[in-house]
């Protein structure tokens, strides 16, 4: 098995927010290997994008990483200097946010961005700019004559591509993705994704792509991560994941899904909203909303228990895991 | 019959649930700036409430050595007609602070009226006061105040009316911004889709969610107002027996107290109103971190993280 | 809970429907005071609602579902056209009485749980305002108790009246939302986006809710929507709109399962499902165009891989085939060859 490319190490991120901390991400660990796809799912308040943030190092006050490791390349980036982020940068793995209206210079034309961008890593002479400029439009699917217009003339779909397309100026090794489709409609979407993915397959890069839809999660990626409350909740490849959901969180966001092609059925949901994490839940911090709570769950926080080829954490799976050990 | 999926949340989430009154406080005091310019205006209100424990003497009394320098008898010395400039200073106060509260509220009230009207009606009705808004900003104030000066009685009366006319405009155009920018928010257009008249959707919908915007308004119009008050009666709109700092301004410039020698009687007035202005425009710092959290200076934890 | 009931044979409804839109058009002049440009954001709209039935109105953003919504609660005049309730048009509608009466009968739920309540005020506020502007016959202590058990039809404890927004979570928002509604003792709800901004575990909830009120409160709905699949699971009948226009609309069963027009089946095969791995994947890039001085001719041509001449000089008008309606010459014209083997030219 080759080595991963990124491995996060019980990662902890706290927010200062008036007198208390709130601790968005509580040890999370997980690995990225080389062109590896994995989708980190979750919903509103999870911590996913606060995770992400923390692993490219874009985390600022009052957000703070106050444990555990990122290591990239054998270096550990949480303690890396300015110099040293800098320089991997862009490089060695680059950002897709989530808006491109919010992420691209509405006074420059994207061309213009594209320069600055390759100025800023190293690039030098104007033909080289041009050239991989063209080039990395052509990737993505972009008539290059757009290299002359701004953001607001592009459609969203196409200033989406855009941002792909700026990630990857410099064949990063991992590019991170932040919801980059969930201001599109279904059809650019879909169509955005495939682009991503072929991409991926040609290029080799490892993406890590947060997101709240699991439908698309579950198309392209290979591993998914499924955070709840600031946790890793479950982690597996994404076809046991989708049919073989452990931890009662998964089966009910699984069951949260009407379906357009499938049979029709009555669905529940899963009843609640997540909690506050500045007073997280005793024990375990889904027990308010679980369907299968057990009396030690309200005591004991569970570890991530692997069963089979997933890790879940849920008390459900302690003894199984004990067992296999 | 209630539906079972029920979606109680009984837990309060951690949110400020204090109030707006309680959230300005807080606000204020941990803010150096506001506090300090809370601290200068609770001054000069006390002041203005009670001159006569600060200043005994009897500020219009003819009876001191004339232009004298500052003693213990005269902290500020003497007018050239032998009053005490101290005692003048402070029993100004509170003409001087009752004009431009009523002045600034005045003018408030009708800028937010008119700003957010114009905002919400749109329209014809958004083109017309716009433009009205813009003829009443674009006025050229002293040829009006020659105008007006040949028909109103000098006195505080038409200094109010004139201050009006000329600075509700001022805060109209931001007021106008503020509600175009929440004409099209959601729960407006439920106001209005569940009937409610437009008067009623000014009044009761949006003027309560501008309420530091219109705070803010207030502070940024004092500061105003103090000073162009004191313009106006330094020029002579004021009547000179009128006790207000800007008639005291007057007075020093009439007998051309500078020339004289008495610094303290001509230049007191002045930096009584600069420090009034000063005040309202601290605590107005106040509002901005209030209103935009971002501005909120931001405390970096000590230490680094563990490892 | 959620599954529709047999929906009822829409070619031969004796009743008059609840709402019925005919020809309805809303444009939106452009630029300044003189521009000549016009948006087109809804035209020729002809659209039938019934009483005790949810109808799903699904389209992408820029297809003008929206605004239906807003014309039908008369925060928009339409351009042309018009809308009728019970048979009343409401341009009939002009003292402030009768536009009352139809603002208790038809009532808007909004998309934005974040801005759809007023920030200052308690949350009860829009649902007494309701009250006290459309239930007026309702003594205090009545008002209170009616307050109460909107609040139960929606899944919440009366006790979050007396909260205040932002101590609310975003699916408590909504249900207050629909609270509001209720409040006016409606028969349409007008709901707008309703969950698009929710997390997809509590979706279920609001849409068990919604179905739940056509059965048990007899209320009608316009799920406004841009997602199929919840469409799919609430609604009795799905209108598909593009770039303002009508482009398929019938039972749920038949337009989903046998989409006819290619738009509908372009969004039909975008859909990923969670269960699905490596579907068939229709290759488009294109978006919803804003339609500005638009001129004659089907406005999804550019897109459709099925285009013919004729769709480029003439606009398609909704045509029954079958139980459902499409506005398509090529599915139209396809569907007359099949009922007519005979002819074929």
């Amino acid at each position: 098995m080759a080595d991963p490319l990124l491995e996060v190490d019980d990662l902890a991120v706290e927010y200062l927010t008036g007198n208390a901390n709130v601790r968005a991400v509580n040890g999370v660990s997980f690995t990225v290997g080389p062109g590896e796809f994995l989708g980190i799912v979750g919903e509103s308040g999870c911590g996913k994008s606060t995770l992400l943030f923390a692993v490219a190092q874009l985390l600022s006050p009052p957000g703070e990483v106050v444990g555990g490791k990122v290591m990239f390349h054998g270096r550990n980036m949480v303690r890396l200097s300015r110099g040293e982020l800098q320089s991997m940068r862009w490089r060695d793995y680059s950002i897709v946010m989530q808006s491109a209206m919010n992420a691209l210079n509405p006074m420059k034309s994207i061309g213009a961005q594209f320069k600055d961008t390759l100025q800023a890593h190293g690039a030098t002479s104007n033909d080289d700019v041009r050239q991989r400029s063209t080039e990395v439009m052509n990737l993505v699917g972009i008539d290059p004559a757009h290299l002359h217009s701004y953001p607001h003339q592009l459609s969203g779909g196409m200033r989406q591509r855009a941002m792909i397309a700026m990630a990857l100026l410099f064949t990063p090794q991992l590019v991170i993705m932040d919801e980059p489709t969930s201001a599109l409609d279904v059809v650019a979407q879909q169509s955005l994704m495939t682009k991503i993915k072929d991409l991926q397959r040609s290029l080799g890069f490892a993406v890590i792509f947060v997101t709240h839809d699991m439908s698309v999660v579950s198309r392209y990626s290979d591993r998914v991560l499924v955070m709840y409350a600031g946790e890793i909740a479950e982690a597996a490849r994404t076809a046991e994941v989708f049919e073989r959901p452990l931890h009662p969180y998964t089966r009910g966001l699984m069951n949260a899904f009407p379906s357009v092609r499938g049979p029709r059925r009555d669905l529940v949901g899963i009843p609640g909203s997540p909690p506050d994490l500045a007073r997280p839940p005793s024990g375990c911090r889904f027990h308010p909303r679980c369907p299968d709570v057990m009396p030690a769950c309200l005591s004991n926080e569970p570890d991530l228990y692997r069963v089979g080829d997933t890790d879940v954490r849920c008390l459900l799976y302690a003894e199984q895991a004990k067992e296999a050990v | 019959m209630a539906i079972p999926d029920i979606a109680v949340n009984d837990s309060i989430t951690d949110v400020e649930a204090t109030r707006a009154p309680r959230r300005f406080l807080r606000a204020v005091l941990g803010n150096r700036k506001a506090a300090t310019g809370a601290v200068i205006l609770l001054v000069m209100g006390f002041v203005a409430a009670f001159p006569g424990l600060i200043a005994p003497d009897d500020p219009q009394a003819a009876i001191y050595a004339q232009n004298a320098g500052p003693s213990s008898a005269h902290l500020l010395g003497t007018t050239m007609l032998g009053q005490d400039v101290f005692s003048q200073l402070v029993w100004s106060t509170r003409l001087t602070l009752i004009v431009t509260l009523i002045v600034t509220a005045i003018a408030t009230f009708l800028s937010t009226i008119i700003g957010v009207t114009s905002a919400y009606a749109g329209g014809v009705t958004d083109r017309v006061l716009t433009v009205i808004i813009d003829v009443f900003l674009i006025l050229p104030v002293l040829p009006l105040l020659i105008l007006l000066a040949a028909y109103l009685p000098p006195g505080v009366t038409s200094l109010v009316i004139v201050l009006c006319i000329t600075s509700w405009a001022f805060q109209a155009r931001q007021l106008r911004s503020q509600g175009l920018s929440i004409r099209d928010r959601d729960f407006l257009v439920a106001a209005r889709a569940r009937g409610e008249r437009g008067i009623y959707i000014i009044l009761v919908e949006i003027v309560p969610t501008m309420t530091s915007l219109i705070a803010a308004s207030f502070l940024a119009l004092a500061v105003y107002v103090v000073g162009f008050a004191a313009s106006l009666q330094f020029l002579g709109l004021g009547n000179s027996s009128e006790l207000m700092w800007g008639t005291m301004l007057y007075n020093a410039q009439q007998a051309s107290a500078l020339e004289a020698g008495n610094v303290w009687w001509a230049l007191s007035p002045g930096a009584a109103v600069a420090v009034l202005g000063a005040g309202f425009a601290l605590v107005n710092y106040a509002f901005d971190e209030i209103g935009n959290p971002a501005l909120r200076p931001v405390r970096r934890r000590r230490g680094r993280s563990s490892a | 809970m959620a599954q529709p009931r047999d929906s009822p044979d829409s070619t031969a409804s004796s009743a008059e429907p609840l709402l019925r839109a005919v020809d309805l058009t809303r444009h939106f002049r452009l630029g300044g005071l003189f521009s000549k440009h016009s948006l087109h954001a809804v035209d020729d709209l002809n659209l039938n609602i019934r009483e005790r039935e949810i109808v799903a109105l699904v389209g992408e953003s820029g297809s003008g579902k929206s605004t239906v919504a807003r014309l039908l609660a008369r925060i928009y005049k339409p351009t042309r056209g018009e809308i009728y309730y019970r048979g009343r048009s409401l341009r009939s509608l002009r003292s402030r009485k009768d536009q009352l009466w139809y603002r208790g009968e038809v009532a808007l739920v909004l998309q934005d749980p974040f801005s759809s309540l007023h920030p200052v005020f308690h949350v009860s506020h829009g649902v007494t305002r309701n009250l006290a502007l459309h239930r007026a016959e309702l003594k205090r202590n009545e008002r209170r108790r009616e307050a109460e058990r909107v609040c139960e039809t929606v899944g919440l404890s009366p006790k979050m009246l007396s909260r205040f927004p932002y101590e609310m979570s975003g699916g408590e928002r909504q249900r207050i939302g629909f609270a509001q509604a209720l409040a006016v003792a409606p028969k349409l709800i007008l709901a707008d986006e309703p969950v698009s901004m929710l997390d997809v575990s509590i979706r279920i909830g609001i849409l068990n809710m919604m179905a739940g009120l056509r059965d048990r409160e007899g209320v009608s709905l316009l799920y406004i929507t841009h997602d199929l699949a919840s469409a799919r699971y609430v609604a009795d009948r799905v209108v598909v709109m593009y770039a303002g226009h009508l482009v398929e609309e019938g039972p749920t069963e038949t337009v989903l399962s046998s989409p006819k027009h290619p738009y509908t089946q372009l969004l039909l095969s975008a859909v990923a499902e969670p269960s699905e791995k490596d579907a068939e994947i229709a290759a488009d890039s294109g978006e919803p165009p804003r339609v500005i001085d638009p001129t004659e001719g089907c406005r999804f041509r550019w897109r459709c891989p099925h285009a013919i001449e004729k769709c480029a000089q003439v606009t398609p008008r909704p045509t029954p085939i079958g139980e459902a309606q499409v506005a398509c010459h090529v599915a139209v014209a396809e569907a007359q060859r099949a009922s007519n083997p005979a002819s074929i030219s």
